[in-house]
């Protein structure tokens, strides 16, 4: 009897589970990678860049789960290799376009960070700005936001961001301060992109910032304002960003500096795409916090994208830095994505 | 060198018929409604939308862009190749701004997705349309 019963019970869940709807639940897997040459200082090296792990799941009509995770050539770790999460996001869809994102985030500070993140089959040049090497927006925040999209005729788009700040661990605050990020933009026509952004943070004495060379040897209140332009039509490519940096301790007052890139980039063809970049990064005199590294730098590239999940880049570039003087190089790069 | 010319004509022919086919929405009963016009209707395509007025999520279903069907799809309504707009949905999710559509290779598997999925919206060729499909009319006509 009570094997029966077991028996018309299993029978019952297998028909059960073999009726749930058929969007109930999709998990999705893609990776992305990059292999590169760059001559400079007369000596070519062959090297590779971060593979991505990147996962995305449907867990319910509303909850979405996004995750994505990067191997990466590391000197300081014994294996010459690190993982890092660099995004793992719970989203809630709780109204039309609008939702609530818990986690790991890019920080909504600027176009480039919010669209490309680790998929470098997707950016429009071989490496990041240099406003990103030189730790000048935070890259990440681990915090709660809402977000929107789409909204109205000019598709106003907004993301409002409380989260750990700079100085936390992904899992831990390192004082009793939160960052703040504010994103607006609009997309007035097709392709067409125009938004601002502000963030506010309180850096602690002693703090120390992921990709940021020092220690913080004072408190530090940050705010960052960001405006940028973003055009990519079938012939023509813009994209245009400035950041005002502005830190403030109450021992030095405040200092305010710049980092900004254009890119632009013309479609020969559906697939080759000739561009050039100009980076700019000035700081003041007295600036506390950021490495008053002033920088200027100049490139030119070609792209051609064999498809969408195969580009092939090959860059000139020229910088001059106050601290390292003068660079030239020349980069070959091959990006996938599969 | 005759038949050559009948060839070429015949492939010149079938080019220029796939560019003018007719396409028809079809959508599940719970959800779309039963009117758009062509912007909205790109617009949902663009993953711009996530929720119908009823609050049902919209699911889109599309014709593989590799597939006759979604050569049209991809030049009619996203006005991009077919690489293009592989690539404009792989950005798009890898932002985490949408969902990626769910993609066919024949049209009677999305037909059948479509019809058994609430909130889907799917694209067909006209001669594909079935009987008993639900239509969205594309301002105010069956096919566009």
């Amino acid at each position: 009897m009570l094997y029966t019963i077991k028996l018309f019970v299993a029978t019952a869940f297998i028909a059960f589970a073999f009726c749930m709807p058929a969007a109930a639940q999709r998990t999705d897997i893609r990776g992305f990678g990059d292999v590169t040459t760059t001559y400079q200082h007369k000596k070519m090296s062959f090297g590779f860049d971060e593979q991505d792990l990147f996962i995305t799941s449907q867990l319910t009509d509303r909850i979405s789960f996004l995750g994505e995770t990067v191997f990466k050539p590391d000197s300081l770790s014994h294996s010459g290799f690190d993982v890092s999460i660099e995004r793992i996001i719970i989203k809630y869809n709780y109204a039309g376009n609008n939702n609530l994102l818990i986690g790991k985030h890019h920080t909504p500070i600027n176009y480039w960070n919010d669209t490309y993140h680790h998929g470098r089959v997707f950016f429009p040049t071989i490496f990041r700005p240099l406003l990103f090497d030189a730790g000048y927006i935070p890259l990440h925040t681990t915090g709660i936001s809402l977000e929107g999209h789409d909204l109205g005729d000019i598709k106003f788009g907004y993301n409002l961001m409380v989260g750990n700040g700079l100085g936390s661990q992904d899992v831990l605050d390192n004082d009793k301060n939160k960052s703040v990020t504010a994103l607006m933009y609009i997309k007035p026509v097709d392709r067409l992109r125009i938004g601002a952004s502000y963030y506010h943070d309180v850096i602690s004495k002693g703090a120390e910032v992921h990709d940021h060379p020092n220690i913080a040897n004072w408190k530090v209140k940050q705010n960052l304002l960001t405006g940028s332009i973003a055009y990519f039509g079938k012939k023509y490519e813009l994209l245009a960003e400035s950041t005002m940096g502005l830190n403030h301790t109450d021992s030095t007052g405040t200092t305010r500096s710049f980092a900004s890139y254009v890119y632009t980039g013309y479609h020969v063809t559906e697939k080759l795409i000739p561009y050039i970049r100009v980076d700019n990064l000035a700081f003041q005199d007295d600036e506390v916090y950021f490495k008053k590294n002033n920088t200027t730098a100049f490139l030119a590239g070609v792209r051609y994208q064999i498809n969408f999940l195969t580009v092939v880049k090959l860059e000139y570039m020229h910088q001059h830095s106050t601290y390292e003087g003068d660079i030239n190089k020349v980069t070959a790069q091959f990006a996938i994505g599969f | 060198m005759k038949y050559l010319m009948i060839t070429l004509l015949l492939l010149i022919t079938s080019f220029a018929k796939s560019q003018d086919a007719q396409l028809t929405v079809i959508s599940n009963q719970k959800g779309a409604p039963a009117a758009l016009n062509l912007t909205e209707l790109k617009s949902i395509f663009m993953g711009e939308r996530q929720r119908w007025r009823n609050g049902t999520k919209v699911v889109i279903a599309l014709m593989k862009p590799n597939t006759e069907t979604g050569k049209v799809i991809s030049n009619k309504l996203y006005n991009m190749s077919s690489d293009e707009v592989n690539k404009f949905w792989l950005a798009l999710v890898f932002q985490g701004r949408a969902d990626s559509p769910v993609s066919f290779d024949s049209a009677a598997a999305l037909e059948s997705f479509v019809a058994s999925n609430p909130g889907a919206i799917g694209i067909v060729a006209q001669n594909d349309l079935p009987a008993d499909a639900q239509v969205t009319l594309i301002d105010g006509k069956k096919a566009f």
